[in-house]
């Protein structure tokens, strides 16, 4: 039920997307459905190539033990068995495995950049924390595209990167989608052709700094909800004049940033991940979605949120997890490791997520921690399930899903081929496949990329 | 009635022997492989044999662990379970000592079974912990760390005062300024020691060393006491520090006092191997490592382990996982970590040994092996245990079973069925 929600959304937003060029003399698009920051990113030549021979698993719920994938011209020419070679190069896969590329939809990679050092201790640029609404925010303008921690998600086998802006305000601002390619800026890896995200935090972040002194913000989770609803009543009621001064029945109002991004949010023109533990947060989030008439594209975290699948599941929202972040913070107690097969037991999408440089280099993983957590009370999920949890489950919230995160004919070729089993700890990323070409050849020096801030550094490569 | 005696007469001595495993493959950490088939007795607390096919004794418990790994008790290396609850709120952690008075904080008063990390931990496998404290207010000392054996119930006291712990480098933890000036307080407090010591001597000559009412627990007093007992040889200074530089500085320190070190952390320690592996300073770190957190750690890489057991140091995994998994995923953590050594290089032994009998003996402590005499601290698998995909069946704690549904375990089970 929640995937044709979704369906429908995607095909909409399509046919939107389709519409434009086409109608010439249509309005010029609304100030929230523009983009100020466009990308400069370029697809490389592409290396096509036969990979033969694969347990592929396609990402989205199916498995093909000794099959073949044909990429050409950066997309996924044909998947199958005994595939005939059209004349590229053949690579044997044979007792290697196949997975789309990870999608790893939480991360602060360049601009938690590490090392830390006291500058970023004093003002970092994970999140503007003036006032508790930074919805005007485009978090790419702060992003370090020199940060290593791309480099380590490439060559481990992770082609798209969903940067958000962290979970000190409740309206944090835009996000940016990326993929981990080596640019000058974040512009150079910047991806196209999903829907906007933005993130909205709630519960102990945002209440615990309007908490400090001299802070602006709401110091209470009822505060904090109440706040929700002021900003979007102000934003519906800016929405409507926008919308009513271009069909020439009113003055257009001044342009104001924060207000144009809520009002995207109620437009559908941009998704809210929404940083949540609790259930009851959860639930009110939800609810203030249900009552401003939008979708809530994913809590994240969402630690409780197998508590209430069914919430989840009626409201198409999707819940991007940890296996195995628990207890440091009040909100956290309830973590369980199982959360991922519960909820996918449970009908909810379901994703794995990172929040950090260090774990989002396995996601793969943490969706087998969570699975043992499922067998210990006896949900068995197999592996062509799991991979949906880092792979087309999350194409889904960046409205990518029929782009990335699939393997299947007419797919960008954003591909890994593992030297294993994906979901075993001892299994490298042998080659990554961005569009097409090859991003990540671990059998090529230099063993891994290197940044500009890591080059000739002493004390980096013996 | 009569036979019936005789037999319970037969068996009384078998029931001594409390538990055995059948059809193991026991990774008894003698060999480089390990015994497949095998029967695992265990006497009480200690184990009585490791047997390939060996028979079991009439009423003796048995546990079938289906041709699965059994391991020694893994152990982690560098931790602060036990000390911590909920990290961020500060009424519940216990880690670090803000007394002015006092250099030392012996963190075994502290210790709690009862935490929720605990049986966590326990669940994944983990039976003994070296559990440290946060740095002090007497730079660069952080106080005393003390071995948790994860056993049910709230004591989890193994031994207080297995050393002196402290803490040197760049960033937040920089209490004294400029990295020399750390230095120099560790540096001054040895020879403080050392002359207090040369004073005592003189004044009982001949005398053993007196280290007066043993805390509980066993061991030794913490503070100024525990740093001649470092001089003396009898508990190692842990040194938790990360660059290159200052890691040759704990090398020559170590040397030039003849005392044992431990490096903790040591991302930059494959930088130097030899050196460590010359003055036999062993190191404590997390190999899931690859990006600094600051700039002391700008050389970290996930082979470190392998690059450092190539040139002969002994290696523990400790501290994996960093912030969080350090401590609430202190068994997961430990043995992702482990895993990921051996995919960068390490062999699968070495890798198991810096999770069983590395850690125990870097810190002064034997076992974590499967031996006739050792304690039983042993854990039935499901899976290989550097896996993480893998569950432990049963964890067993000198010689007896221990529960292994932690506080998630019930939580998942209680919304299995939500909707």
């Amino acid at each position: 039920m929640k995937r044709n929600r979704i369906g429908l959304g995607a095909v909409l937003m399509a046919a939107v997307a389709l519409a434009l060029p086409a109608g010439a003399q249509r309005a010029a698009p609304l100030p929230w459905q523009e983009d100020p920051f466009p990308s400069r990113y370029h697809a490389p030549p592409p290396d096509d190539m036969l990979l033969r021979g694969a347990t592929i698993l396609d990402g989205a719920g199916g498995r093909i033990d000794g099959g073949d994938v044909l990429i050409r011209g950066g997309k996924i020419a044909a998947v199958g068995k005994g595939l005939a070679n059209p004349g590229v190069r053949e690579v044997d896969a044979v007792g290697r495995w196949v997975t789309p590329g990870v999608i790893d939809v939480h991360s602060h990679d360049g601009t938690f950049v590490l090392p830390l050092t006291s500058i970023d201790r004093e003002a970092s640029d994970v999140s503007e924390v003036a006032t508790p609404n930074s919805a005007d925010t485009w978090i790419e303008t702060a992003v370090n595209a020199q940060d290593m921690a791309f480099d380590r998600a490439l060559s481990n086998g992770v082609t798209t990167i969903q940067i958000l802006p962290g979970s000190t305000p409740i309206f944090a601002g835009h996000s940016v989608v990326v993929k981990p390619v080596r640019a000058p800026t974040v512009w150079g890896m910047k991806a196209t052709g999903g829907v906007q995200g933005f993130k909205m935090a709630c519960g102990e972040n945002p209440k615990s700094w309007g908490a400090d002194d001299d802070n602006e913000g709401p110091t209470s989770r009822q505060g904090v909800v109440s706040y929700m609803r002021q900003q979007f009543l102000n934003a519906r009621r800016y929405k409507r004049a926008v919308e009513q001064a271009r069909a020439g029945a009113g003055i257009m109002p001044p342009r104001d940033l924060k207000l144009e991004a809520l009002a995207g949010i109620l437009s559908g023109d941009v998704r809210v991940n929404v940083h949540c533990y609790r259930a009851g947060d959860i639930a009110a989030v939800l609810t203030i979605a249900r009552e401003f008439g939008f979708r809530v594209g994913a809590v994240h975290h969402a630690t409780e949120a197998y508590k209430i699948p069914g919430l989840l599941r009626e409201a198409g929202t999707c819940a991007a997890v940890w296996a195995d972040w628990w207890g440091f913070k009040l909100e956290a107690q309830d973590a369980v490791r199982a959360e991922a097969p519960l909820l996918e037991r449970a009908g909810v999408c379901v994703m794995m997520h990172s929040d950090s440089p260090a774990d989002g280099q396995r996601l793969n993983i943490a969706a087998a921690k969570a699975a043992a957590a499922g067998r210990r009370i006896g949900i068995d999920t197999p592996p062509e399930t799991m991979i949906k949890w880092t792979t087309s489950n999350p194409a889904k919230l960046l409205g990518l899903d029929k782009r990335i995160g699939t393997i299947a004919p007419g797919f960008q070729a954003d591909v890994v081929l593992w030297s294993g089993d994906p979901f075993s700890v001892y299994s490298r990323a042998d080659l990554v496949l961005i569009d097409g070409a090859v991003a990540w050849d671990r059998a090529r020096p230099p063993s891994r990329p290197i940044s500009d801030f890591e080059l000739g550094r002493g004390g980096v490569e013996p | 009635m009569l036979a019936s005696a005789i037999a319970l007469a037969v068996a009384a001595p078998a029931s001594a022997q409390s538990l055995a495993i059948v059809h193991a493959e026991a990774w008894t950490m003698e060999g480089d492989t390990p015994v497949r088939d095998a029967t695992i007795l265990v006497d009480g607390s200690r184990i009585l044999s490791v047997t390939p096919a060996g028979e079991v004794p009439a009423g003796v418990r048995t546990i079938d662990a289906r041709g699965k790994p059994v391991t020694p008790g893994l152990v982690n290396g560098a931790t602060q379970i036990g000390l911590v609850e909920i990290s961020g709120s500060d009424d519940t952690v216990d880690t670090a000592s803000h007394d002015e008075r006092n250099p030392g904080d012996d963190v075994s008063r502290a210790l709690n079974g009862n935490s929720t990390l605990i049986s966590l931990a326990r669940a994944d496998g983990i039976t003994r912990a070296l559990v440290y404290p946060s740095p002090s207010r007497h730079a660069p000392f952080s106080g005393e760390p003390a071995f948790a054996r994860l056993r049910d119930g709230v004591d989890i006291l193994d031994v207080a005062n297995v050393g002196v712990y402290a803490v040197i480098g760049g960033g937040a933890w920089d209490r004294l300024g400029s990295r020399a000036v750390q230095w120099s307080a560790l540096r001054n407090a040895l020879e403080e020691a050392r002359r207090g010591m040369d004073d005592g001597d003189a004044g009982r000559k001949g005398g053993k060393k007196d280290h007066g009412d043993r805390p509980p627990g066993g061991g030794r007093h913490a503070g100024a006491e525990l740093i001649r007992g470092v001089l003396a040889g009898e508990v190692p200074l842990a040194i938790q520090t990360h660059r290159e530089s200052d890691i040759r500085q704990a090398v020559a320190l170590a040397e030039d006092f003849g005392i044992r070190a431990i490096i903790v952390g040591g991302a930059e320690a494959w930088r130097a191997a030899d050196a460590l592996a010359k003055a036999k300073v062993a190191v404590v770190l997390d190999p899931l490592v690859n990006l600094p957190f600051n700039f002391d750690q700008l050389g970290a890489r996930q082979d470190n382990a392998a690059l450092l057991v190539k040139a002969g140091v002994r290696v523990a995994v400790g501290q994996a996982g960093g912030a969080i998994h350090a401590n609430y995923n202190a068994g997961m953590g430990l043995r992702e970590g482990a895993g990921i050594a051996v995919a960068n290089g390490l062999s699968y032994i070495e890798a198991l040994r810096a999770v069983t009998v590395n850690p125990l003996a870097i810190w002064g402590r034997g076992g974590g092996v499967l031996t006739p005499g050792a304690d039983a601290d042993l854990v039935v698998w499901d899976g290989d245990p550097l896996e993480p995909s893998t569950n432990a069946v049963s964890v067993i704690v000198e010689g007896r079973e221990t529960s292994t549904r932690s506080r998630q375990d019930l939580l998942a089970e209680r919304y299995r069925d939500a909707h």
